[in-house]
């Protein structure tokens, strides 16, 4: 839709498509950073916006977060190619378990390389940027494949008519057909990498410090308000810019006609070895970890015993602390449920609001700046607007799954956006002549389309809850512990007991994200088949 | 044909999301009655408790509190104890919660400061153990418990390499122990910062050769106690290398009872009793709490001798009061530190900015 001009005929609610998310981010993002920022104001942190320190941090940060956004894309973009693209068997578990380390609470992933790695490895650069393409993988993965699944071969194949190898066919035709979803992924695996806080508090040292980071200790230990504050408008401003050039990015590709997703057979010779190596690596790299944690829960006293897994009922029963593991369980999935939701509903309407016009954009790019705020400026802004009174919303159990819902909004945008502005817009003119409502016309230029992706970041907003720290442990009550506050408490102290529970317990919420994921994807797959029959 | 599918699955999703919305809030007023209630119970009778998610008593003693006074006691937890108290400064005067616990030492003065704290002497203070009996910052706080943050040891490292373990600080800076020491980052873990404060009482302007001497020696710095001593510590548990980490007086204990079954006889680690730093914990009422009745009897609550009594095995940590017998564990394995360091909180306020500054200069990160 170049040139800022909506589709022809596009349904009048189109128009109003960002009333929705632009009230959600009005009342929980902005809200509550104006009711921080009135309390604390900037006072003499204005020298902190030009201190060299934070410049030099943001710097720092910049470098790390620009190879972690390298390394994911190197090794996501095959991983995107071979999980949603051909059939297997297996194919669906493999795209699943590629989700998992996005899940795992970073204090688990630290641990998880920890025992994987041994304790000879030294923190800092490398490791950090391991550890971030690896949670990462599944942005890359997810976006890219949504839209490569339905990226139509048939342009390779004029281009190899026309006597281009395969590699000049991929990085000619292949490449530039996915660069709204690349540039759309890197920007959020950037993003993350820049503003990540777990993983560099637990496997850095001074060359991987980042803007976040610097925050929270301004925060917690110093208490230097308007110091955090000076810091997070940095944060902002630097992250903002990054989202924007993505988005940019992702504007100028080409648009082409999308088809349908069919699974193609994995083809005979040479690439196909490649593909099932490809998928053989891959799930290996991805549960290396993860199988580490399953071998610790399953060793007590130096010896094989499922005793932690039998302890995970009883573990602190009778206590405020942990709840029953089930009721965690429970919660976790509930939390999950309620943020996948509305990430979907608000970031899905968003990213509508892009096929529309001038304001309504803004809508979709505001929504994306979530990623930029602080996690601990907007923390204490949500406890401040929403933690007391007039407006306590804590005793309702909403302000968990709504800051998941902030941090996966941005993915839902990042998602669905680039798919639905690569999907030809002439299809609802040709649907519109043919003398379909606007509606309908706009069902049948964009519904197969949006089905799949809504889907996918469904499950990618569900994940994000799953696997979220902070703002459970921030924002929710003692008795109703998430699966990662339980593991994050367990590993806070010592004992065997502890460690071995909280392996048990991470393994746990692998199990469920695959179970969730899988459960996704095939209710979305069957979706799709059905409607490539009944076309 | 398109169209009604559609319509179908945003049927089926909207009517999905109402479910999940309807469980998530029923399961949150169902479940346990101790921890949990509705807005409307709020008002009915309901005092909130502020504390860091470390925070944990039997469940059983919530309930008596409800017995005993009628209120329903709401925990609510706003991550560690910076960040808690982070949060309470910047809502001073209209809190998030009645009553907080969990404020320590190292930040009390910030918080009274920023006037978070209403005066309010519990019933039992006559109880508490002599040295704490003063410590009240004019009765604005009460102290419910303490503990000391200490080199711990793993004894069967050093028996194996027929060494003797150190025994002061200035041992941990010698050659025979390079290489064997892990540490909290002070700018990111609270042991890791008592342990900073705890050379800064001890050598006094000195303190940055020390750390330089620790440097030289090879010391690694951890960015949480989680990573420091269930990650690189060698009795840990997950295969680190290192016999010395920071960590508390009570980590023995702590290894006992959460040990595989069937429990070890004694723990495999023990405590350098030289250079700690002393923590204490304190409870308060805070200003303009909605419930201020309920809030002080939390403070009594908490004080009170079943509470305290039931601290050292749900916490770790030693009961404020002097006439609440310890638990065996903990009489036979955890450290008492005869001489703990501490520093004056004015001082910790005023000095901590340059000081964590330095820290990372001299350590370079």
């Amino acid at each position: 839709m170049g040139g800022g001009d909506g589709p022809l005929n596009a349904p009048r609610w189109l128009g109003w498509a960002w009333a929705i998310p632009a009230a959600f981010l009005a009342a929980f993002l902005v809200y509550p950073v104006i009711v921080l920022g009135a309390r604390v104001g900037l006072g003499d942190g204005w020298s902190g916006l030009t201190a060299a320190s934070t410049w030099q941090v943001a710097g720092l940060a910049a470098v790390q977060a620009l190879a972690s956004t390298i390394l994911a894309l190197v090794v996501g973009i095959p991983m995107a190619n071979v999980v949603s693209r051909y059939r297997y068997r297996g194919r669906a578990l493999a795209q699943a378990m590629v989700t998992v380390p996005f899940v795992l609470p970073t204090v688990v992933v630290a641990l998880a390389f920890r025992s994987l790695l041994g304790s000879g490895v030294p923190q800092g650069f490398a490791l950090v940027v391991v550890a971030h393409a690896y949670v990462n993988l599944a942005v890359v993965a997810r976006i890219v494949g949504a839209q490569w699944a339905q990226h139509d071969d048939r342009y390779e194949n004029v281009a190899r008519t026309l006597g281009a190898t395969r590699w000049q066919a991929f990085v000619t035709v292949t490449l530039p057909g996915l660069r709204g979803a690349i540039a759309s992924s890197a920007a959020v695996v950037f993003v993350f990498s820049f503003t990540s806080l777990g993983i560099v508090l637990l496997l850095g040292d001074s060359t991987t410090r980042t803007l976040e980071s610097q925050i929270l200790r301004q925060t917690s230990v110093l208490l230097d308000f308007p110091g955090a504050a000076a810091t997070a408008v940095i944060q902002l401003v630097l992250v903002t810019g990054v989202l924007l050039a993505g988005a940019m990015a992702g504007r100028r590709s080409p648009r082409r006609t999308m088809r349908p997703v069919a699974l193609r057979p994995v083809p005979a010779g040479l690439s196909g070895i490649v593909v099932r190596v490809a998928v053989a690596t891959t799930v290996i790299i991805v549960i290396a970890p993860v199988a580490a944690l399953l071998l610790d829960s399953l060793r007590a006293g130096g010896a094989w015993s499922t005793a932690w897994w039998s302890a995970m009922g009883s573990v602190d029963a009778g206590t405020t602390r942990i709840g029953s593991p089930l009721g965690a369980l429970g919660m976790s999935l509930g939390y999950a449920l309620v943020t996948a939701v509305i990430a979907s509903i608000v970031g899905g309407l968003a990213a509508v609001a892009v096929l529309s016009r001038g304001r309504a954009r803004v809508v979709a790019l505001l929504a994306i700046a979530p990623l930029g705020v602080s996690a601990a400026t907007l923390g204490l802004g949500t406890l401040l607007a929403f933690g007391r009174g007039p407006i306590d919303l804590r005793g309702t159990g909403l302000l968990v799954p709504i800051a998941h819902a902030l941090v996966a909004v941005p993915l839902v945008v990042a998602v669905v956006a680039p798919a639905l502005r690569a999907t030809d817009s002439r299809r609802l003119a040709v649907a519109a002549s043919l003398g379909a409502r606007p509606t309908r016309a706009f069902v049948t230029a964009y519904g197969s389309v949006l089905r799949v992706v809504m889907l996918a970041s469904a499950a990618l907003a569900g994940a994000v809850s799953l696997g979220e720290f902070g703002a459970a442990s921030f924002l929710a009550r003692a008795g109703n512990p998430t699966v990662p506050v339980q593991i994050v408490r367990l590993l806070s102290r010592p004992g065997e007991e502890s460690y071995g529970v909280a392996a048990a317990l991470a393994v746990v919420l692998v199990a469920l994200t695959l179970a969730l994921v899988l459960l996704v994807d095939r209710f979305g797959m069957s979706a799709l088949q059905r409607s490539a029959r009944t076309a | 044909m398109a169209v009604s599918r559609i319509r179908r699955t945003t049927g089926l999703v909207l009517i999905i999301g109402s479910l999940v919305l309807t469980a998530a809030c029923s399961s949150g007023g169902g479940t346990d009655a101790g921890t949990t209630g509705s807005p409307t119970a709020a008002e009915a009778g309901t005092v909130t408790l502020l504390a860091h998610d470390s925070f944990v008593v039997s469940e059983a003693l919530t309930e008596e509190f409800t017995a005993a006074t009628g209120l329903t006691l709401e925990v609510v937890t706003a991550g560690d104890a910076g960040t808690m108290v982070a949060g309470a400064i910047l809502a001073a005067g209209s809190p998030t919660a009645d009553v907080m616990f969990g404020v320590d030492n190292t930040l009390a003065s910030r918080a009274l400061d920023a006037g978070v704290f209403e005066a309010y002497k519990a019933t039992d203070a006559a109880r508490l153990r002599p040295e704490l009996a003063g410590d009240t910052a004019d009765g604005r706080l009460t102290p419910i418990d303490f503990g000391d943050v200490c080199i711990n040891i793993d004894d069967r490292y050093f028996a194996d390499a027929d060494v003797a373990a150190p025994t002061t600080l200035d041992d941990l800076t010698r050659p025979e122990f390079k290489d064997l020491l892990v540490v909290e980052d002070p700018g990111t873990s609270s042991p890791g910062l008592a342990f900073l404060l705890a050379t800064i009482a001890r050598y006094g302007d000195d303190w940055t050769d020390y750390w330089q001497r620790l440097r030289d020696n090879g010391v690694s710095v951890a960015g949480s106690w989680t990573d420091a001593y269930t990650g690189q510590f060698s009795a840990g548990g997950s295969g680190g290398t290192r016999p010395l980490v920071v960590s508390y007086a009570t980590s023995p204990p702590a290894e006992i009872v959460y040990a595989s079954d069937p429990k070890p006889t004694r723990p495999s680690t023990s405590v350098m009793t030289d250079g700690c730093y002393r923590q204490v914990e304190y409870a308060g009422v805070l200003a303009g709490a909605s419930n201020p009745d309920g809030a002080r009897a939390v403070v009594d609550w908490l004080l009170s001798e079943p509470v305290q009594a039931d601290l050292p095995l749900s916490m770790f940590v030693f009961p404020a009061r002097a006439d609440v017998p310890l638990p065996d564990v903990f009489t036979r394995f955890a450290a008492t530190v005869p001489a703990p360091l501490q520093l004056d909180a004015q001082q910790v306020a005023e000095g901590l900015p340059d000081w964590l500054a330095e820290w990372g200069a001299v350590m370079g990160r």
